[in-house]
């Protein structure tokens, strides 16, 4: 696994809890979503487990609903619990790239 | 959305996928589902999910693999993992369910071969309870393995691109000719003891209906009787 994969990992969790913060997505949108960010080496599938972990600690919520095109689509929402853990995992995060970026500001990044 | 309509949709849409796609996501699919302890509502939710998300990347131009990634195996496994466990009880109906309905079949099969038979020629219809059950018991512990045998063979043939159906089939046959020799063997050589009773085909036939009537209404009445 790359460096990058791997610092990726611990991360992507609060990634996928920010986007559907903003709204309720279905599994599909979500990974557009991440590649539209820019994280395009997130393998599409791996949300998966992702996306049943998080509800198995309800941090999300599924909810089949019918789309305005198509099939039906599991939406996931946002719970209480999921928005607290992503306050803590934004503040956490904030705390390690602060430091981090100051330390690495010397070196020209292309 | 009920499992049950879920699988329905998931086995029409399944036929929408190319070949290879279809491949890669067949065995990731039996082999989630061969895990029966698992929450079923929840897989098959997870499990269209992931079809309709192949569907759509298909219609982009991409396989299974830029999906799911090269090893099925390791991502069915991560999906598994996290899956929810089914309640316990689901599963001491569904047994309960096999059971009932294995006697009854055969309390059915037993009516007729008897009011067949009689025809031709006078039929012992007296019941050695105790002996019945001693090979009631091997039947049932055959079909369990018998069971047991047939996933083995399937999880073993899953994500194997040189899978041998030829030998697959074979082990089958010979399973089901043990089997049916174990079976066969025991209800001649189980000696007849304990207390009788007659038990004439109607009688059997009217008890077999009766159970299938029970299983079939408890299944209706939804208490997890497959």
């Amino acid at each position: 696994m790359s460096l990058r994969s791997q610092l990726l990992k611990g991360i992507l969790d609060g990634c996928v809890l920010a986007v559907i913060e903003k709204e309720p997505v279905y599994g599909y949108e979500l990974s557009k979503k991440l590649q539209e960010v820019g994280l395009s080496d997130v393998s599409e599938g791996t949300i998966y487990p992702i996306l049943l972990r998080l509800q198995k600690n309800g941090l999300i919520k599924g909810k089949m609903q019918s789309s305005d095109y198509g099939p039906n689509r599991k939406y996931y929402y946002l719970t209480e619990q999921g928005k607290e853990s992503l306050d803590t995992i934004a503040l956490e995060w904030k705390q390690i790239v602060n430091p981090v970026n100051s330390l690495f500001k010397e070196r020209n990044i292309p | 959305m009920k499992a049950k309509q879920l699988i329905e949709e998931n086995n029409q849409k399944r036929e929408l996928l190319t070949p290879e796609n279809k491949q890669y996501y067949s065995d990731m699919l039996v082999y989630i589902r061969l895990n029966l302890s698992l929450s079923e509502q929840q897989s098959e939710e997870v499990l269209m999910e992931m079809l309709d998300h192949l569907l759509e990347g298909q219609k982009d131009g991409k396989s299974a693999r830029d999906i799911f990634g090269d090893d099925p195996k390791r991502f069915a496994d991560d999906i598994i993992q996290n899956l929810p466990k089914g309640k316990k009880r689901d599963v001491f109906p569904f047994l309960c369910g096999i059971v009932l309905h294995l006697m009854s079949w055969m309390f059915i099969i037993r009516g007729i071969a008897i009011l067949v038979t009689s025809h031709f020629r006078d039929v012992e219809t007296t019941v050695y309870p105790l002996t019945s059950l001693i090979i009631f018991v091997v039947i049932l512990a055959a079909v369990f393995f018998d069971v047991w045998f047939i996933f083995r063979i399937i999880q073993q043939s899953l994500f194997n691109e040189n899978a041998n159906k030829k030998k697959d089939m074979m082990k089958f046959i010979i399973m089901a000719l043990l089997s049916m020799g174990i079976i066969v063997g025991i209800s001649l050589f189980t000696p007849k003891f304990g207390p009788t009773f007659h038990f004439t085909w109607l009688a059997s036939l009217l008890t077999g209906g009766s159970l299938l009537v029970i299983v079939y209404i408890m299944r209706k009445s939804n208490v997890g009787f497959k």
